[in-house]
């Protein structure tokens, strides 16, 4: 005890060592942080913040998919060159990204044709063709394939298909090589896809990583930018990438940008304003202490309760609710004065202090029966940032701020305002007008009240949604909204069960109600079609009769089909072709991402591109559903509303608790039912007005509005508390009204700038923050203080200088 | 060109295109410009082919005919009468094959290098542009007007690959026989104007070639 006593009064006495102290914290936080960015694990897979799936549809979407075929696609267009230099580079990207594991598939047209026929398939190719399962392979067919083959001899380009005739004389190769194509793909000029100008070469670029996960998204679409700007070099030609994933990576490149440049403004507002209310350099300094040790503190209790990783998110949301522990340490230094202990300061503070951050910490633990991951991560990082912040403002912040500093009760500018402010007549029914005028414009106001769709909040410009859209007709991508989908427990009976819908969705092709289409089973049809194909082919004697037929006055030689003979022989005996002997050939990855394979269940996506009526696909599902197999249309849009909707449910289930509990800490902590309602009515009042200005304006809420309002309450809170506890003694409150103008001014100008960003999430996020502000600090004003010190106040002269 | 300054038509003066001497002159040798200019000033929209093709897998080489048509100046047609009746478009980059029965096939040339060939060396020749043909194969000239040839060798790798070199006869404005030869296996000679006329009952490659390479005197 008298050691601690002996190592304060040293603090007291020695500046120096203060100061030294302080430096030394800044410099471990800082040291410490350095760790952290290095070894913090960030996840970008969005899926952790959102709520376990229920419907099919949603299960569909989180656990199979992790999105939509369409959404992991990139399309690429290089312009700004003569066509054969464009194609050049082309074939180089392809060449380079080809190999790359991070893509599961990189097209540029050049690959498909003769020479691109896996070696390995070759045998397969009697089971895999659809040629004769209308008509067998008879004599007939074979003098017509002849006779064809004739004129292909004829032909100035006979050297190419020559050496294929002996064994292949129907040209199966060359069917199924077109049969594989991508459906509706480009022309191709010099050997690669060209748009219809013939002005862009155009590749297509399917990346592993999910559209949910912007890291994967980031890594795949920067590989493609460096891997062209290195083989471009100094030459005209421009490559652009666009697609889901690298709209997610523009914007996040863009978000980030400008929330670090309204980070600097920040910054530098934050150290001007401290410098200007404490006229003090060491205030900014020590200020920001206990907000980077909670910060640090909260990163490292989510990276140890956490080991898959810290949500990008988490970081993002946490930082921003933290945001409020920058207000204790200016609540302490408004307070400080000589003649009054620092510590002692901190003890006649902590009242209010603790009670505001307990009832915001037990507001944030619902956050942990959200059933949410991430939400479960942000709650750890602000309950353990918020503890740490009370704690280090409590014990460590007084040992080293200056202990006689002058007394902020003194300045003649703040008993003036603080007169004025008393002198403003002090609302009773007025409030009660307007929480009743705020719920009816909440009520009332016209328009959804929920934005459910993410991506407005990220929204794509103009330009670039009209180049999708663009490049996705050239290109034949397909919809990113809707996809087919058939479920059951093994991939043969998917794979049959996609393959009986193409009769219809080749109708709905003709009929121009759909562009194209493509699914597992156009590149690996089932086992029962393989072995039907195999039971209709010829054996070796009946297909040498049925040759010697073809071949009767034919001007080929009678032995010249001695291969194909063979080759028939060796598909009618070959097992046939499954999912596992595709591995390492092309055909692989094309089937990769159409059919899903898990323990127990199989999924093929039918991808459809240019749907022009949903319902159409809708039908021929349900009339494809039978036992065993589950076929719908899945609304990925919808899908991902209706868990957006889920988990704002759960947010809001977890904010009307937070909102009791609240309540009842406050209750607890201050026991008189007056005290309560002075403390509380303030951040009650301001987040209904604070939704009903967003109403009136037409904004459409999000979850990012609901953080905004965590926090909004939050500050509330605090500053109710602090302006109740100050009581009737009138420096005091001088000293509390200056507390929370400077806190209410630093939180106002972080988010204003945040309100005046060009990204909706922000926008969101600051014009909230801001509103709740300003609306906080008023009605705390108005409200909380005791009705006592407010008469007594009023009887006072007001000063002059 | 030593040799065309001999004699300047009045032709000369409109252009800045040396004309080489005319026939009657007899000069020893012929170039590329020559050739080019006598061939443009003969050139016929439409003249008859005849072309054998030689394959292990047939009993006897097929013999095609039928005719090479230029109904615009970006656009060849080879029509093939008998055996078999066939009409290949070829414009544009792209070359469209109908035939008897069977809905028409559209492909990109560069595919299929001997078309796109085909398609160059057959424009280039008739428009007269060298420089156009000189773009797309090193040019060589030889003989004499009575009997010259032109051989063309690809510059494009991938074209190069397959064939080696497209060897043109002709006998002054006429351009009698085409000979294809590609990297391997044997040349497969395209005969035309006189040279098919003259090709009936053709029956071995040889005779073709015979057919090509000898002028009649």
């Amino acid at each position: 005890m008298s050691g601690r006593r002996r190592l304060r009064d040293a603090l007291l006495q020695r500046p120096g060592l203060r100061l030294t102290l302080a430096v030394a914290w800044l410099l471990a936080l800082l040291a410490l942080g350095a760790i952290a960015a290095s070894q913090l694990q960030f996840s970008g897979d969005l899926r952790r913040f959102l709520p376990d799936a229920r419907t099919p549809e949603q299960r569909l979407l989180m656990e199979e998919l992790g999105d939509g075929p369409g959404s992991r696609l990139l399309m690429l267009a290089i312009s700004g060159d003569a066509p054969e230099a464009l194609a050049a580079r082309s074939r180089d990207l392809h060449a380079a990204l080809a190999g790359d594991p991070r893509f599961t598939l990189v097209a540029n047209g050049g690959e498909a044709g003769l020479d691109a026929f896996p070696e390995d398939l070759l045998a397969y190719r009697y089971l895999l063709t659809p040629s004769f399962d209308d008509a067998p392979l008879d004599a007939g067919v074979l003098r017509d394939a002849l006779d064809a083959r004739l004129q292909d001899l004829g032909s100035p380009a006979a050297g190419l298909v020559e050496p294929l005739i002996p064994s292949d004389p129907t040209l199966e190769v060359l069917t199924l090589a077109e049969a594989w194509q991508p459906a509706g793909a480009p022309q191709r000029l010099h050997d690669v896809w060209f748009d219809k100008a013939g002005e862009q070469a155009l590749l297509l670029v399917e990346t592993r990583a999910a559209g949910f996960d912007p890291t994967g998204q980031l890594d795949a679409v920067g590989t493609i930018r460096d891997t062209f700007a290195q083989q471009a070099g100094g030459s005209g030609a421009v490559l652009e990438v666009v697609g889901p994933g690298a709209f997610s990576v523009d914007i996040g490149g863009r978000t980030q940008a400008e929330a670090q440049r309204i980070g600097m403004v920040d910054t530098i507002g934050l150290i001007l304003l401290l410098l200007v209310a404490y006229r003090s350099w060491k205030m900014p300094l020590l200020g920001v202490l206990p907000l980077a040790s909670a910060g640090i503190a909260g990163l490292t209790a989510v990276a140890l309760l956490f080991p898959g990783g810290v949500h990008g998110i988490t970081i993002a949301f946490g930082f921003t609710l933290i945001g409020v522990v920058q207000d204790y340490p200016i609540h302490f230094f408004s307070h400080q004065r000589a003649g009054l202990s620092p510590w002692k300061n901190v003890r006649g503070l902590w009242p209010a202090l603790s009670t505001g951050v307990i009832a915001t910490c037990i507001a944030y633990a619902t956050f942990l029966f959200s059933g949410v991951d991430g939400l479960r991560q942000l709650a750890v990082f602000t309950i353990t940032a918020l503890g740490i912040a009370a704690l280090t403002t409590r014990y460590l912040l007084p040992g080293l701020v200056d202990p006689s500093p002058p007394d902020l009760a003194a300045s003649l500018r703040l008993q003036r305002l603080w007169h004025r402010i008393e002198a403003l007549p002090r609302p009773k029914w007025s409030l009660a007008v307007l929480a009743v005028a705020a719920g009816a414009a909440i009520a009332f106001s016209p328009g959804a009240f929920w934005q459910n769709d993410l991506s407005k909040l990220t929204p794509v410009d103009p330009d670039s949604m009209q180049r999708d859209t663009e490049l996705r007709a050239e290109l034949g991508a397909p919809d990113v909204r809707y996809v087919l989908v058939a479920q059951a427990d093994d991939s043969d009976a998917v794979l049959g069960a996609t393959a009986a819908l193409r009769p219809a969705l080749d109708a709905l092709v003709a009929a121009g109600r759909l562009d194209g289409y493509d699914m597992a089973a156009r590149y690996l049809p089932d086992a029962a079609t393989q072995r039907a194909r195999q039971g209709a082919l010829p054996d070796t004697p009946a297909l040498r009769a049925m040759l010697a037929e073809a071949l009767a006055g034919s001007p080929f030689n009678d032995d010249a089909f001695e291969p194909f003979v063979e080759d028939v022989a060796r598909a009618r005996a070959a097992a046939p072709l499954t999912r596992a002997t595709l591995d390492g050939s092309p055909l692989a990855t094309a089937v990769s991402g159409l059919l899903l394979e898990r323990e127990g269940s199989s999924t093929a996506l039918v991808s459809l591109s240019g749907l022009d009526d949903p319902a159409d696909v809708a039908a021929l599902a349900a009339q494809a559903a039978a036992p065993g197999i589950d076929v719908r249309l899945l609304d990925m849009k919808d899908a991902s509303e209706s868990l957006v909707i889920e988990y704002r449910g759960r947010v809001l289930a977890a904010m009307a608790v937070a909102l009791v509990l609240l309540v009842v800490t406050v209750w607890i902590a201050l026991r008189q039912p007056r005290r309560v309602w002075r403390v509380l009515l303030p951040t009650l009042l301001t987040l209904v007005v604070v939704v009903a200005v967003l109403r009136l304006a037409g904004v459409e809420l999000t979850l990012f509005h609901l953080v905004a309002l965590i926090l909004a309450a939050g500050l509330g809170l605090d500053y109710a508390l602090f302006f109740e506890h100050a009581g009737d003694d009138r420096d005091d409150q001088i000293r509390t009204l200056h507390a929370v103008l400077v806190c209410s001014l630093m939180t106002l100008l972080v988010f204003s700038l945040l309100a005046l960003s060009s990204i909706p999430v922000l926008r969101a996020i600051g014009s909230t923050v801001a509103l709740g502000v300003v609306c906080n600090f008023v009605l705390s004003l108005l409200v909380a203080r005791r009705r006592a010190a407010i008469t007594a106040a009023r009887a006072e002269p007001e000063p002059v200088p | 060109m030593a040799a065309a300054q001999n004699a300047e038509p009045p032709r000369a003066s409109q252009s800045r295109d040396r004309v080489p001497a005319p026939a009657a002159v007899a000069p020893r040798s012929v170039d590329a410009d020559w050739i080019l200019h006598r061939l443009t000033q003969g050139a016929a929209s439409a003249t008859p082919f005849v072309e054998l093709r030689v394959s292990a897998m047939l009993k006897r080489p097929l013999l095609l005919s039928g005719e090479y048509r230029r109904p615009d100046a970006d656009t060849l047609v080879r029509e093939v009468r008998t055996p078999y009746v066939e009409t290949t478009t070829i414009r544009g980059g792209e070359a469209t094959i109908a035939r008897e029965g069977r809905s028409p096939r559209t492909f990109s040339l560069s595919r299929v290098p001997e078309l796109a060939v085909l398609q160059g060396s057959f424009g280039a020749l008739l428009a007269g542009d060298r420089k156009a043909l000189e773009n797309v194969y090193a040019v060589e000239a030889d003989g004499v007007p009575a009997d010259w040839t032109l051989t063309l060798v690809p510059r494009e790798p991938r074209t190069a690959a397959r064939i080696a070199a497209i060897v043109l006869r002709g006998r002054d404005g006429e351009l009698r026989c085409i000979e294809t030869r590609p990297k391997q296996g044997e040349p497969q000679p395209t005969l035309l104007g006189s040279a098919a006329t003259a090709a009936v009952g053709l029956d071995s490659l040889e005779a073709a070639q015979r057919l090509c390479h000898d002028v009649p005197r």
